[in-house]
């Protein structure tokens, strides 16, 4: 019994651990819009606490209280005042309250927002900036602070769902349809979003992070970002871009300024300088490049990928060294 | 009395009961001491009785048949398939069962059962059940099981070829199984059915192979060598294969010219849409344009298309999708796309590649 006295006592333990993983966590806000979720957070919370203590004292009263108190709330009064006003009042004010939080944003408020069309794939996320000529990158989104932000939310192929919670609520991506999101950065940081609607095997391998830059960064980082790759600094690297090309990779990637055009996988253009891999999957370094490569289906089980054995370790580690240079 | 007579009849039925079980066991007693003693004789040279010949044949007729009780035949009157057959007939099956003209030699006449004669096979069995026992073999017979499981198609060109045999004269038979080349050289074996020089393979299954590259044609003996690849007509034919004739083999169909674009086929409409999957891919079916790996010059993993044959294009992708093929790196890449690519697309790219003038392409 000890025991099972416990785990009460260790969930309430964990319940402020949910809260330190601040990268990801509804409940610090980085923005407006996840300010206003949050705010609407803390009230259904403190409500919900306020009525349900409410509630257990009219209950303590009801049973336990002197007569003459319970002949009162034997009153039919109560119960259609606390059974039916109450309720349909707060559920009322709430819901408008929602609704008001979560209406469209008209396109001209605050502003011409920076439009970024993420698109979720099964299971990685495009994304194509679309201020100025349009760059397609993938896996990663980097915003400036305190300029709003419009996503157009798509889906290549089934239900995939949009959700940053540092950032704001969430969106599914509907297949045939546009969503919209506006968002806002409130300070430089970095935040971890996910999909958060089931869309087959690897869904729970399908994150990405959001990186907020000082404008001025951002505009620096987003010409770069347009450019083509840099061509290979040395031999190694050039001989990994060989054998990329040669193992047919470029069919299915794109790395602009190399043959590589394909459309079917994420974008590698400036693969090095994402901050995971495989969408939030591993670690960005070169040897889980190399390790993605010779086991992507052990790393990410049923990824779109086909398994590329063809390689030896040596041949595998001048790849990786390409790819992982191209910041 | 009644009473009584129950009795009698319990103690009647019992004692059937028990003599029944003691002279089971002392039948499989004896049964063992039979062939503990070594007094049975499994001479070749002996024979059978006549009443164990007809049980035998009896029990095989009967399981034969009701094991290929689900099987359909797909259209077996196809000189592509016949011609496949044939080949193979040749190669793997005329040793013990003889063909028009060449009877069986002196050893294989004395093994027991001794190989039927299968000219006339067509007519004794159905088109399932010769499928079935080209497929799966007799237990205690010389007659084995087709070595690669899953290659169905390769199986129903042995039916085929069996159904043609019993109308087939020696003269024909030669000609139509590529049998008159000398067998003591592997090259001969080689071009029996896929052509010699510039001539086509002999059926529109066998793929085309010169100016393929050499690393690629060295790989895929190889692999039909070690098992990596499956199929039970090649993988008979690589068995004998040394690493020094693989390298020959390689290097002689390597070495040959390649062969110009064949006569403009009239699907204009499907060699147009199987160009534009080749250089674009399907997008939508997470299919890759086909000419990102193949040939990209100086390749050697992937092999060269442009004028393989359409219809050996087509199997092969239907041995990718029917989950074969899968063992080998670059098959594991091929497998992903094949089974994504639909069955009409795979057509649509195989016309175009049949097609594509391969003497353009630079290796």
């Amino acid at each position: 019994m000890r025991g099972v006295g416990r785990i009460p006592a260790c969930l309430l333990l964990l319940l402020p651990a949910t809260a330190c993983a601040d990268l990801q966590s509804a409940l610090s806000p980085r923005g407006p819009e996840a300010g206003s979720i949050a705010l609407l957070s803390w009230i259904l919370f403190a409500g919900g606490t306020a009525i349900f203590v409410l509630v257990m004292i009219a209950a303590a009263v009801a049973l336990f209280g002197p007569v003459r108190w319970r002949a009162v709330m034997a009153n039919e009064r109560w119960i259609i005042g606390g059974g039916i006003v109450f309720p349909a009042v707060t559920l009322a004010v709430l819901l408008v309250y929602g609704l008001i939080l979560m209406r469209p944003v008209p396109a001209d408020a605050g502003g011409e927002p920076l439009r970024i069309t993420v698109i979720g794939e099964q299971w990685w996320w495009r994304v194509i900036y679309r201020d100025g000529e349009p760059v397609e990158s993938a896996n990663e989104l980097r915003v400036p602070v305190d300029v709003p932000v419009e996503l157009s939310l798509e889906t290549a192929d089934v239900i995939h769902s949009f959700w940053v919670p540092n950032l704001g609520g969430k969106v599914d991506m509907i297949p045939g349809r546009t969503n919209r999101l506006r968002l806002t950065a409130g300070e430089a940081g970095i935040s971890r979003g996910q999909c958060a609607e089931y869309c087959g095997g690897a869904h729970a391998l399908m994150s990405f992070f959001v990186v907020a830059l000082p404008p001025e960064e951002y505009r620096i980082w987003r010409q770069r970002e347009a450019q083509p790759a840099r061509p290979p600094s040395d031999e190694a690297r050039a001989a990994g871009l060989e054998l990329f090309l040669a193992g047919g990779c470029g069919a299915c990637h794109a790395i602009r300024g190399t043959e590589a055009r394909g459309t079917i996988g994420p974008d590698l253009t400036h693969l090095g300088s994402r901050h995971s891999l495989a969408a939030g999957t591993l670690r960005n370094d070169r040897a889980s490049i190399a390790r993605w490569i010779a086991e992507s289906q052990h790393v990410k089980p049923e990824n779109l990928m086909p398994p590329y054995g063809i390689f030896t370790d040596a041949e595998r580690d001048l790849i990786a060294t390409y790819l992982a240079g191209l910041e | 009395m009644r009473r009584w007579r129950l009795s009698f009849g319990a103690l009647r039925l019992r004692h059937i009961m028990a003599t029944i079980f003691i002279l089971a066991f002392l039948g499989g007693i004896g049964a063992v001491l039979v062939a503990w003693s070594g007094a049975y004789n499994v001479a070749a040279s002996r024979g059978h009785w006549p009443i164990t010949n007809w049980f035998l044949h009896f029990t095989l007729r009967n399981s034969v048949e009701t094991h290929s009780l689900g099987i359909r035949p797909p259209g077996l009157d196809d000189p592509a398939l016949i011609r496949l057959g044939a080949g193979h007939f040749a190669a793997g099956c005329a040793f013990c069962h003889g063909a028009p003209g060449d009877p069986p030699g002196i050893v294989v006449r004395h093994m027991l059962p001794k190989p039927p004669d299968l000219s006339n096979a067509a007519r004794e069995w159905r088109a399932q059940e010769l499928f079935w026992i080209v497929q799966n073999g007799f237990k205690f017979t010389g007659m084995p099981a087709w070595p690669a499981r899953g290659r169905d198609e390769e199986i129903w060109a042995m039916v085929a070829f069996l159904q043609a045999l019993p109308e087939l004269k020696p003269e024909q038979y030669r000609q139509l199984a590529g049998a008159d080349r000398t067998a003591s050289d592997p090259l001969s074996g080689c071009e029996s059915c896929h052509g010699s020089g510039g001539d086509r393979p002999a059926s529109a299954l066998v793929p085309s192979l010169p100016g393929l590259q050499q690393g690629y044609l060295e790989r895929a003996l190889a692999e039909y060598r070690s098992g990596l690849r499956q199929s039970g007509i090649m993988q008979q034919a690589a068995s004998t294969l040394s690493d020094a004739d693989i390298v020959r083999l390689a290097r002689h169909y390597a070495a040959l010219p390649i062969r110009p674009a064949p006569e403009p086929a009239e699907e204009a409409d499907r060699i147009a849409r199987g160009r534009e999957i080749a250089e674009r891919g399907l997008r939508e079916a997470g299919v890759p344009a086909c000419l990102s790996c193949h040939e990209r010059p100086g390749s050697l993993l992937f092999p060269r298309l442009s004028g393989q044959q359409a219809r050996y294009i087509t199997g092969q992708l239907a041995v990718w999708r029917n989950g074969m093929r899968r063992l080998s790196a670059p098959g594991q890449i091929m497998a992903v796309i094949a089974t994504r690519l639909p069955a009409d697309a795979a057509a649509d790219v195989a016309a175009y590649f049949q097609a594509r003038d391969a003497t353009e392409v630079s290796q």
